[in-house]
């Protein structure tokens, strides 16, 4: 956070980086066979990246990153379905991280996560409750919710170190 | 720590607690209605009770494949499906209403509903 904003070319460069890094962590992540069960259960560990964007580039960034994540982690996994289940996740959670942003100190921020990952797993469950035209589908709300909260304060924590880590490397540089 | 963050997280630790207690707290009646819906259309209603004999049966759904569904007495579950991701075999047997089967690319839905008490009602 205490980097010089990047403009132009420095800006495309660092947002196409950290495009790469998410989308290699989720195709790695979708080899993994599930945890749990239950749909729409995962670590997420691609919001990461998203988490370390929203805070130190900024929202507009992170959804940038966020939107070709998400398309291309479709494409390559050949489930252009998913598409619309992490679309709905997706953006609601980055309006939730976009919102905290402003309530969390710098050394607070991996709060923001678990409060995101609820957000995506409600928007999840909203879109499938389109998908199969029921609202039966949240009976998956309650199992959601735990498991969110629980991978959301993972991930947080790993986007707090990382953070930390990369400021500590950028002063000293 | 700060305020806001103080209330960030007694926020999640509602909501887990609330998700654990609804989870842990919720009558875990055998309900003995499996209703098969496929986009929310009824495609067959079984009731488990009635079950002498384990069979199974096929459904077709949005996506194209099918999913083969084993019904035994008091319980059911998907056994094969043609999907890539098999959440909705590996999940299971299920006899109890806390979590219904889906498959979502082929907007497959295995609800059991509490059949019990109607149908004690009626019997009575």
């Amino acid at each position: 956070m205490t980097r010089p904003p990047a403009k132009g070319a420095g800006r495309i460069a660092r947002l196409a980086l950290l495009t790469a890094i998410a989308l290699t962590i989720f195709m790695a992540e979708a080899q993994l066979p599930p945890l749990v069960p239950i749909q729409g259960v995962k670590l997420g560990l691609a919001n990461i990246v998203t988490v370390y964007a929203v805070f130190a580039l900024g929202p507009a960034d992170a959804m940038m990153i966020l939107l070709c994540r998400v398309f291309l982690g479709a494409v390559f996994s050949g489930q252009m379905m998913t598409l619309f289940f992490s679309l709905s996740g997706g953006l609601l959670a980055w309006c939730a991280m976009s919102l905290l942003r402003f309530f969390l100190t710098e050394k607070q921020l991996w709060l923001s996560s678990p409060v995101a990952a609820v957000c995506h797993n409600i928007g999840q469950l909203l879109a499938a409750a389109a998908v199969m035209k029921t609202w039966a589908v949240f009976a998956y709300l309650p199992w959601l919710l735990i498991s969110g909260i629980l991978t959301g304060i993972f991930t947080g924590l790993c986007a707090q170190f990382l953070i930390e880590r990369l400021n500590h490397i950028f002063r000293s540089s | 720590m700060t305020r806001n963050a103080k209330i960030v997280l007694a926020g999640l630790l509602v909501i887990a607690l609330a998700s654990a207690a609804f989870l842990l707290l919720h009558p875990r009646e055998e309900a003995l209605i499996a209703r098969i819906t496929v986009d929310n259309k009824v495609i067959q209603e079984i009731d488990l009770s009635q079950v002498r004999e384990p069979y199974t049966l096929s459904v077709t759904g949005y996506a194209g494949f099918s999913n083969t569904i084993r019904v035994e007495h008091g319980r059911i579950c998907v056994e094969s499906a043609g999907c890539p991701d098999q959440i909705c075999v590996q999940q299971g047997w299920v006899s109890d209403d806390l979590i219904p089967i889906v498959c979502l690319p082929n907007h497959l839905m295995i609800e059991l509903t509490g059949g019990g008490t109607s149908l004690d009602a009626a019997a009575g």
